[in-house]
């Protein structure tokens, strides 16, 4: 890590206004009209490395994995008091979303560390079910994630962070050059980053009410999509919303079911090989956040009833979405409660989960209850429900529509196919979710800062992380309906199991320096410790029962060495892990070796399909639109058969 | 989801070397993979080699099989019985199956890797040209841990192991093209009809509880009905049960190749071995007045229709005098246990034979045509029926030729009425039957496991796997379908 004193590098680079420039329209918000620089005159200054655009959760990991591989970085933002703000519900992790963060701490992101040092309820779900498909989940005190997250953003040496909003892209051969912000000022840079999340031409609706913005109190990008139209960038509509949030002291609990904490707190980032428990860069500051697991608080839950469906059936034609006002396409897995009673309506009730949005204020979330009908509607809904009658609304719910580019125009780099140095993260790809955009961002940060600083790209393969399925999905399949990670998306789920992520990622970490020396060390030790153990009880026979782990794996009483029990919880739990799941863990390594073989083969970037005889039209088609990089990816591609795949290689060996 | 799908595609060896998988993994699959060159390789990683019938199928005087790939040398070890075959040198051996069966007396030729077609080790099988064999020999080895080669497999590992031209690289991509096309059109046309109907039902049931058990692994958040194994267990239970229906169909279709058992059975000179003599329009079988003629038993092809018939003509049934007798007719009575359809033959001469109960309870469930010959010594009208029940009665004169037409007829009906018949469309090809027979395997592995209690995404790796070989059969699954299939299931969402 690099630890100049971050003040020392970032002054002065900002680019001022100069007098001369054309005059353009200003929008409001504008704090003065907007005065374009000349681009000779901007490019002729010192420039950032890589630039990003947007501070949510993918954009705060892309600033910070650029900076901490030592990249020149910039990272813009409309408001810096919205920094990674989750705009819906207050939580972190879940089922494939725990595994993700996990996969971000093993990469040196700071999402595992912000969430365990800012959350007020730790569970571990499918606790019943084996170790893979085990994930841990936070709730969150929202405030306190954004203060912290900024504070880490503001003490990180090589990283300047700005409130500007981009308003385009300043392209030069092809290439990106830089932004223009509103302020009137540009900036250069040898990579942008975009991560705009719900900001491009974002329409909010209520009803029928509709604003204009990204979020609730929030402006809309609305010169950033025609930039990016203009570029050459195709731009698409999708759609989510959020619910209502209420205040607590409103709220009957006693109606209400209580969920509680884990006694025992599943943390999200390594301890076990970490020297201290913060990052080392950030060693002696006054740090926002607390203790993991010292501020405990619990979720509540409620059902809806005859009633609320009664009203809300009365009312369909007013939801914006029923009323057919929204174009954008909203996630299946996502409806909101007009869609769950027309689509569900023999469901006798729905469960409705009342989530704190922090110890520092009285809101809660309604998680279940996301809509997008009037307010007044709403309000009815609400009281409808027990525990809610006399809720007092502080925010209204609301569905978003906005632009993302369809992620086919990437690379599995995360870099525009069209456009050299252009970076796209999170919602602009078309995802859902802060931990799907975390995992995008840190890999476009490494990605744009590897560009600049001259290393190979990093690509995750699908069967080392989440983080890579969900890449390789989106570059290679692109997404209908706002993207969400599942466990069931990847097909090495076996591997993927949350506590093994370090020991998966440790190479690509100590490659681009991602990670602490002494951390690189302790996974690696870690890793040979676990080796060391599975080899031992493979190898201990055990007379008549053959091995111990045969006996293990028959789930005989067997006396394990003493030495085994006296390890760390982390190492035992893969061990074990690893031995009962051999045979299937086994399975997959030939699967993936296999793989690996055509992966390995790579189709040149300029590689002229139209010449291919034997190659079926639609698959012509699919192969010259997603423009696959290695014959591994062109076979996922849907409607692309094992012949095809023969044909392209036949003539990839020519 | 794409297991298996797409992978099949390289035989190259897996690039180990490129491996970043913890070592004791590497360890585990380098131990079965240990090949210093001489020592024969115990386990290939699946898939690596296959094999194929080379020649044209249906019968003919040889049938060529091609085993390719790193079991080849094992294979030629195994069945030339000598330790390191020649290569390039024809042996003359008995094709000895796993299981200690002979199949064939084959002409084996080995060819190293290297200097083969394809490059790889190379077997060539030279069997006979019956299909029936020709399909024993390639179960056979799939048993060995061949697969079945991919349509223009041997051409394109050729060319990728650099053994053709490169100009030809063209004419090997249309080819693999066509034969591609040719095998889709062929599966097409087996899947017309019944039979897609019958995957589908399997493919629907399997889908149905993959989305249910992953709802309950991808969504432990939300408001789903209690966890209960008791649908995906009906549905796997349904999938196996049709899995193994169709796995039957097997027998059918050796019942095609090898035709419909008929045993023909009488009291001793009722005129059996002229009534085969008859079909088969020769004297093969040895005719006399003698009673007792026929001790061995004669088996003939012969086709009815579009069926063949193998028939296989008896001793008379008589209360034996002799030890030899007495063993023929207990023969006979096993080979009417075994056979699909009997022909009673009656002499129309002589009273209608009694024979004892032991024969009516072997009759009972089989399907029997009563045969009156001798028609030419005895005037109309015959009886239409037996006496003692009411089997169609058939008269016939073996040695004129009369109403043999009218008995084919007959025995077509009896063919067509048999369950062979109606579950025609069942019957399935040799590599749909692989692929049923692994996804047999994991149905019953699943089935156990959610029985059991073990835990549920492993149970789901192996209808994975399932559905990525019924998938094989009619394309590839894509995940999105499962996921569509679990937010139209259970109401999913915040």
């Amino acid at each position: 890590m690099n630890s100049n004193d971050p003040r020392s590098t970032q002054n002065g680079s900002i680019a001022r206004p100069e007098e001369r420039g054309r005059q353009e329209p200003t929008d409001v918000g504008d704090l003065a009209r907007t005065t374009r620089t000349p681009l000779e005159a901007i490019l002729s200054r010192s420039s950032y490395d890589v630039i990003v655009c947007g501070a949510g959760h993918a954009g705060c990991e892309a600033a910070l994995a650029a900076a901490r591989m030592g990249a020149r970085t910039l990272l813009l933002t409309g408001n810096l008091d919205t920094i990674a703000q989750m705009s819906c519900n207050p939580a972190i992790g879940g089922q494939a979303k725990g595994h993700i963060v996990r996969e971000v701490d093993a990469l040196g992101g700071e999402m595992a560390v912000n969430t365990d040092f800012t959350a007020i309820q730790f569970r571990l779900l499918n606790r019943s079910k084996g170790l893979a498909v085990q994930a841990p989940r936070a709730q969150c005190d929202k405030k306190a994630y954004q203060f912290r997250m900024k504070q880490t953003l503001e003490m990180q040496p090589n990283l300047h962070v700005f409130q500007a909003e981009v308003t385009g892209l300043i392209l030069r051969d092809g290439a990106v050059a830089g932004v223009e912000t509103n302020l009137g000022c540009a900036f250069k840079g040898k990579t942008v980053i975009l991560t705009t999340g719900t900001f491009l031409k974002g329409i909010m609706f209520v009803g029928d009410a509709t604003v204009e913005g990204g979020r609730m109190g929030d402006f809309a990008a609305k010169r950033l999509s025609k930039s990016l139209l203009d570029s050459g960038i195709q731009l698409e509509r999708l759609k989510t919303g959020t619910p209502a949030r209420i205040l607590g002291r409103s709220i009957d609990f006693s109606v209400c079911e209580e969920q509680k904490s884990d006694s025992e707190p599943t943390l999200f980032a390594f301890y076990d090989t970490r020297e201290e428990m913060f990052h080392v860069e950030q060693l002696g500051e006054n740090r926002v956040g607390w203790g993991p697991n010292t501020r405990s608080t619990s979720c509540w839950m409620t059902y809806t009833n005859d009633q609320t469906e009664a009203v809300i059936q009365a009312n369909l034609r007013r939801s914006a979405m029923y009323g057919g006002k929204i174009e954008g396409v909203g996630p299946r897995y996502c409806p909101s409660i007009e869609d769950k009673i027309v689509r569900f309506s023999d469901k006798e009730r729905h469960r409705l989960f009342l989530e704190p949005e922090g110890i520092h204020t009285d809101e809660w979330y309604i998680n279940g209850l996301s809509t997008s009908m009037p307010m007044e509607v709403q309000e009815a809904i609400i009281r409808t429900i027990p525990g809610l009658e006399q809720a007092i609304i502080t925010r209204p719910a609301y569905a978003v529509e906005y632009d993302y580019a369809p992620p086919t125009q990437l690379q599995p780099s995360l870099e525009s196919k069209s456009i050299g140095g252009l970076f796209c993260a999170g919602q602009i790809n078309g995802t859902s979710g802060y931990e799907e955009a975390a995992c995008q961002g840190l890999v476009a940060g490494v990605n744009a800062a590897a560009k600049c600083l001259g290393l190979s790209e990093l690509v995750i393969g699908r069967e080392e992380a989440y983080t890579g399925v969900l890449i390789d999905d989106l570059v290679t399949k692109g997404t209908q309906e706002p993207y969400r990670m599942f466990t069931s998306r990847a097909e090495y789920r076996l591997l993927l199991n949350h506590n093994s992520a370090e020991l998966r990622l440790i190479d690509k970490a100590a490659q681009y320096n991602l990670l602490p020396e002494a951390r690189v060390t302790a996974i690696r030790q870690k890793k040979a410790a676990i080796e060391h153990w599975v080899s031992r009880f493979e190898g201990t026979g055990l007379d008549a029962r053959g091995t111990l782990a045969d006996a293990l794996r028959r789930n005989l009483q067997v006396e394990l060495p003493y030495a085994f029990q006296a390890l760390s919880g982390a190492i035992r739990e893969e061990v074990l892990y690893r031995v009962l799941y051999r045979g299937y863990l086994e399975k997959d390594f030939a699967h993936i070796a296999k793989m690996k073989a055509i992966d390995a083969v790579r189709i040149p970037s300029d590689f002229n399909y139209e010449t291919l005889k034997g190659l079926r039209n639609e698959s012509l088609q699919k192969l010259k639109k997603i423009r696959p990089q290695t014959l591994g990816q062109a076979s996922r591609i849907s409607g692309i058969n094992p012949a095809d795949v023969s044909v392209l290689l036949v003539y990839l060996r020519k | 989801m794409q297991f298996g799908v797409a992978t099949s595609i390289l035989q190259q060896p897996p690039l180990f070397y490129a491996f970043e998988w913890p070592r004791w993994a590497l360890c585990i699959v380098l131990r079965t993979m240990k090949n210093d060159g001489k020592e024969r390789m115990p386990y290939d990683h699946p898939g690596a080699s296959f094999c194929a019938l080379s020649t044209p199928p249906g019968e003919s005087a040889i049938g060529v099989i091609r085993a390719n790939g790193p079991l080849a040398e094992a294979l030629a070890v195994s069945l030339a019985k000598v330790p390191y075959p020649t290569p390039r040198h024809a042996y003359f051996c008995d094709y000895v199956a796993v299981d200690g069966k002979v199949l064939d007396v084959i002409i084996l030729t080995y060819f190293e890797a290297g200097k083969s077609y394809t490059g790889d080790a190379l077997v060539e099988l030279a069997c006979h040209g019956n299909p029936l064999i020709l399909q024993k020999v390639l179960e056979d080895l799939f048993k060995r841990g061949f697969r079945l080669a991919e349509p223009g497999e041997f051409t394109r590992t050729a060319f990728l192991n650099g053994k053709m031209d490169l100009c030809q690289a063209e004419a090997v991509a249309e080819l693999i093209h066509a034969r591609s096309e040719k095998a889709l059109h062929i599966a097409e046309r087996q899947l017309k009809g019944g039979i897609s109907a019958h995957y589908h039902s399997i493919l629907d049931a399997l889908m149905a509880a993959i989305a249910h058990l992953e709802a309950y692994i991808d969504f432990p958040e939300e408001d789903l009905p209690s966890e209960d194994a008791q649908g995906p267990l009906r549905d796997i239970a349904f999938c196996l049960s049709k899995v193994k229906k169709m796995l039957a169909t097997r027998h059918y279709s050796a019942l095609l190749h090898e035709g419909v058992k008929t045993v023909i059975f009488g009291a001793p000179n009722a005129g059996k071995s002229s009534l085969l003599n008859a079909f088969l329009g020769e004297d093969r079988a040895l005719v006399s007045p003698e009673p007792g003629t026929t001790r061995d038993f004669l088996a003939e092809r012969i086709l009815v229709g579009p069926h063949a018939l193998r028939i296989i003509d008896t001793a008379g049934l008589h209360t034996p005098t002799s030890k030899i007798e007495r063993c023929g007719i207990e023969k006979t009575f096993l080979k009417i246990d075994e056979a699909d359809l009997c022909l009673f033959v009656v002499d129309a001469t002589r009273p209608y034979p009694a024979f004892d109960a032991a024969l009516w309870a072997a009759l009972a469930h089989k399907h029997v045509l009563l045969v009156l010959n001798k028609t030419d010594l005895m005037p109309p009208p015959y009886p239409t029926a037996a006496p003692w029940n009411a089997l169609p009665c058939l008269p016939i004169s073996a040695k004129t030729g009369d109403g043999i037409d009218a008995l084919k007829r007959a025995i077509l009906d009896a063919v067509e009425a048999e369950d062979l018949s109606e579950d025609e469309d069942l019957i399935i090809c040799i590599r749909h039957a692989r692929a049923l027979e692994q996804a047999e395997t994991a149905l019953a592995d699943a089935f156990a496991k959610l029985k059991d209690g073990a835990p549920v995404e492993l149970a789901v790796c192996d209808l994975r796997f399932a559905l990525d070989c019924i998938g094989g059969i009619l394309g590839k699954v894509d995940n999105e379908v499962i996921l569509g299939l679990i937010f139209s299931k259970f109401c999913i969402g915040k």
